[in-house]
């Protein structure tokens, strides 16, 4: 059996070998949460209830073509979408534009494609800051997502075409009497290669042979008058490169798999769950698939590493995660959560959407736990559980919420419903009734315990973690 | 002085929202040995980071320089608006209040500080000032502060190590083995929603699941600072007049953290948006204006309080610009370029040699002062810390402190 998986997908390591169920890793709760957790931004009480049943490959299915969550979306979705987006350019406010962008993630039926679509803003990092341009981050944002699962050579080629990422990386400075840098170092040290794996007669060579890269009328524009046709030695390899040999060496180099498997292994998998050798498997793949990255992703998702116990519960959520996955799991999507304001807490949580830190995007992993943020998380809880982002700011009746899917609200048992639903079970013994007596010391009425079962347990530091 | 049952009752009744009753962080057994050490005295070191590699030939100018006159064109500093140090030396036209610390004995000028071998890459280099190593494997550990506050562990530890304030990520600089440090955002963030219940985080001793360990400290220590900035909320407001921008709003803040007595001895702040390949002109004026019109008012803020004594402020970047300007009027990555340090300790004015603009490397500044030497003086004649460990070599003290 595994031989033959070996042979199926010639130059990956045994980890990557595909889930099968087994008495020690059973097809169950936990591992159902952890896949809509990693994969998307967590799931309902029905989904998990339908992936429960219908087994791992079906639900991995279901996150590769884009119908893992129900549509909940009355109407129809991408058009809604197009018109929402197309109003927040034109009122050029960008927290419309942010709000948009959480509209699709809390509505969408495909919520692979949007974390992946995130993981490129962040992997090109543009900011607005620089741009003021909402109009050139939006398609910018639609190229990511219409190429967030193509082999990245597409991908690469055409952000490098991109109007909003040339001008964030001063493109139209770099002239042939005086080459500016940035585009070509970010291209190597950024996009593809990662650091040591260049140096800086690279960068000055490469910044030649993207001369003549520039915008024009917020379009792509190639100006020959403006391109350094001369001899250019660019990783050891002297010829008169142009701007798209250059990005076909870079794509061909082992670093850039090396790069993109690490990138895809911290989004989807938890702290320390691949080890270095893993990450080279995964690579390889990557070089021999094109550079693939819904490969890769399909590779990561039906892996065993994937579903393996070292890999649960082991990242810091991060701020999408926490925010979408919350009011969707909790179903407060109908009415829907103002969307603008779940982008103010993105700010606070520490991913302002179009606005990137630098460059280099946002660091992830643990640095999400600023003391500020933290605060934040806590806040968000309360607020969320509260209904005070819904449009009418009613409190949800959480009594129902229990009740529709067959719990009692009795304390214990609506803490426990939330621990299945948001952890996937109780993380640790005395979890549940460490809550369950946190809440009901300080509350009178039936609706606050609950109101604040649901709040203790968004905030607590198990819930940080997917 | 406070008995450990005094201390305890005060913590708890101040924290009616915050249920830490079943268990007792580690923090209030260390903010009880705060509270039972006059610490009240100490020195405090506020870093500025200038990010994104301040044009330092335009900010301490040699503007009689005929490399200069020829390198720059469209970026030229007149000498009519130079604001001069001496005859051939000045400062950007934008730094008038800088210029006013400099007269008033309280803004030293180090030239050309760098290091060997510049890396010109904003990140690799922000590491190598940030860690004081030059061995990139070295970059992802600890940061020169974090080491220095390593060393003195025991003593200010009840709200965190250090405090960075802003909207950044935590800098590595404050990143130490034990030592803690807190990010805020701003003051106001710092508040629990009125209606928020917190539960017991759970103790360390509960799990071996060190991810889970960590973001448990967080939230103890989370929870920890929101009550003591509570406490600040009526604390009086300054006199003092800031300008409007938002690395004084950041200073302002501080200057409030310190007058509440709190423990940490480093402080942290980031002034953004000096990679200036572009139209720099304008864009530097203003970060240099804002710049120095917001350590004007700190500094003149904390002498108000009769706290200024006490304070250190040190302001560096990654690195300065090209010495030529690019065809964009503006200036592409480079080496060696000013640090500031600053508060009336300091022994005031131009220190170290301005590189030679005859005789340049690549196209850039060859730097003249290492930056660790800097930092050894800041360790060994403020914070009176032992300045090796921290720096992993000898790097010899400059005389840049009053005795």
């Amino acid at each position: 059996m595994e031989v033959a998986l070996q042979a199926e997908k010639p130059g990956i390591s045994t980890c990557w070998r595909e889930y099968r169920p087994t008495k020690k890793s059973p097809w169950d709760l936990r591992r159902v949460v952890h896949l809509h957790r990693r994969a998307g931004f967590a799931a309902t009480w029905e989904e998990i209830q339908r992936d429960l049943q219908e087994g791992p490959q079906a639900s991995i299915d279901r996150v590769m073509n884009g119908t893992t969550c129900e549509k909940t979306y009355p109407e129809d979705f991408e058009r809604m979408s197009a018109s929402i987006a197309e109003a927040a350019v034109r009122s050029n406010q960008p927290e419309r534009l942010k709000a948009w962008w959480l509209f699709r993630m809390l509505f969408t039926t495909d919520p692979l494609t949007e974390k992946l679509t995130l993981l490129w803003h962040n992997h090109f990092a543009t900011s607005n800051q620089k741009l003021k341009d909402l109009s050139l981050m939006r398609q910018q944002n639609d190229l990511f997502r219409s190429l967030a699962r193509a082999p990245f050579g597409k991908l690469l080629i055409g952000i490098l075409h991109d109007p909003a990422l040339l001008l964030w990386l001063d493109a139209p400075s770099n002239h042939k009497v005086h080459p500016n840098e940035n585009l070509a170092r970010e291209l190597m040290e950024l996009f593809t290669l990662g650091i040591g794996h260049f140096n800086e007669t690279d960068v000055k060579e490469a910044a030649r042979a993207l001369t003549g890269w520039t915008v024009i009328d917020d379009r792509f524009s190639f100006r020959a008058s403006q391109h350094d046709a001369g001899q250019k030695t660019i990783l050891n390899q002297r010829r008169a490169w142009k701007g798209d040999e250059l990005v076909e060496l870079l794509l061909d180099q082992r670093g850039t798999a090396q790069r993109l498997a690490g990138r895809l292994c911290q989004l989807f998998l938890g702290e320390g769950a691949a080890q270095p050798a893993d990450i080279d498997a995964l690579a390889d793949g990557l070089r021999t698939h094109d550079l693939d990255i819904d490969w890769a992703t399909e590779t990561i998702l039906r892996s065993e590493l994937f579903f393996a116990d070292q890999n649960i519960r082991q990242r810091v959520a991060d701020p999408a995660e926490c925010i979408i996955g919350a009011t969707r799991a909790l179903e407060l999507v109908d009415p829907p959560p103002q969307t603008i304001i779940l982008t103010d807490w993105m700010r606070q949580f520490g991913q302002d959407l179009f606005y990137p830190p630098n460059v280099g995007g946002w660091n992830g992993g643990r640095h999400w736990l600023r003391t500020s943020a933290l605060i934040s998380r806590a806040n968000f809880a309360t607020g969320l559980s509260r209904g005070q982002f819904s449009s009418t700011q009613m409190p949800p009746n959480w009594s129902d919420f229990a009740a529709k899917h067959g719990r009692s609200s009795s304390p214990e048992e609506f803490v426990t419903f939330l621990a299945d639903l948001l952890l996937g079970g109780e993380p640790n013994p005395g979890w549940i009734e460490g809550i369950v007596n946190s809440v009901s010391s300080n509350s009178h009425s039936r609706a606050a315990v609950l109101q604040q079962a649901v709040a203790a347990v968004l905030a607590s530091p198990e819930a940080q973690l997917n | 002085m406070l008995t450990r049952r005094q201390f305890l009752d005060t913590s708890m009744q101040s924290t009616s929202i915050l249920s830490l009753a079943s268990s007792i962080p580690c923090f209030l057994t260390r903010s009880l040995q705060a509270a039972e050490t006059k610490t009240n005295n100490g020195r405090i070191l506020v870093v500025i980071e200038l990010n994104g590699g301040n044009d330092g030939l335009n900010t301490v100018v040699p503007f009689t320089n005929e490399n200069y006159q020829k390198y720059r064109t469209a970026l030229r500093i007149s000498e009519s608006k130079v604001l001069k140090l001496n005859p051939e030396i000045g400062l950007h036209p934008a730094m008038k209040d800088a210029a006013k610390l400099v007269e008033d004995g309280r803004l030293a000028v180090i030239q050309g500080v760098g290091y060997p071998n510049p890396n010109r890459s904003h990140f690799e280099s922000m590491a190598i000032w940030q860690s004081a190593q030059q061995n990139p494997k070295a970059h992802g550990g600890y940061g020169w502060l974090g080491r220095a506050l390593d060393q003195k562990l025991n003593r200010n530890q009840t709200f965190a190590d250090a405090i960075c304030l802003g909207d950044v990520d935590p800098p590595q600089a404050l990143r130490g083995r034990q030592a803690t440090q807190s990010t805020i955002r701003n003051l106001a963030e710092l508040q629990l929603d009125s209606q928020s219940v917190n539960a017991d985080v759970g103790s360390d001793e509960n799990t071996a699941d060190d991810l889970l360990q960590f973001v448990r400290r967080r939230t103890v220590d989370a929870r920890d600072t929101v009550e003591r900035i509570s406490k600040l909320n009526h604390a009086s407001q300054t006199k003092t007049r800031y300008p409007q921008n938002g690395l004084a709003n950041r200073l302002k803040d501080i200057a409030r953290l310190i007058r509440a007595e709190l423990e940490p001895r480093v402080y942290y702040t980031v002034q953004a948006g000096y990679d200036t390949h572009i139209n720099q002109e304008f864009d530097h004026y203003r970060r240099l204006s804002a710049f120095s019109g917001a350590l004007n008012a700190f500094l003149n803020d904390l002498r108000e309080s009769q706290l200024d004594e006490r304070v250190l402020v040190l302001v560096f970047s990654e690195f300065g610009r090209r010495v030529a300007e690019n065809d964009s009027q503006g200036t592409d990555h480079g080496t060696a370029g000013p640090v500031f340090l600053a508060g009336p300790a300091v022994k005031a004015g131009l220190h170290g040699t301005h590189p030679d603009l005859t005789d340049l490397e690549d196209g850039d500044l060859k730097m003249t002062t290492d930056f660790r030497s800097v930092y050894a003086t800041v360790l060994s004649k403020w914070l009176a810390i032992n300045p090796q460990s921290c720096l992993q070599g000898n790097f010899a003290a400059m005389d840049l402190l009053q005795s």
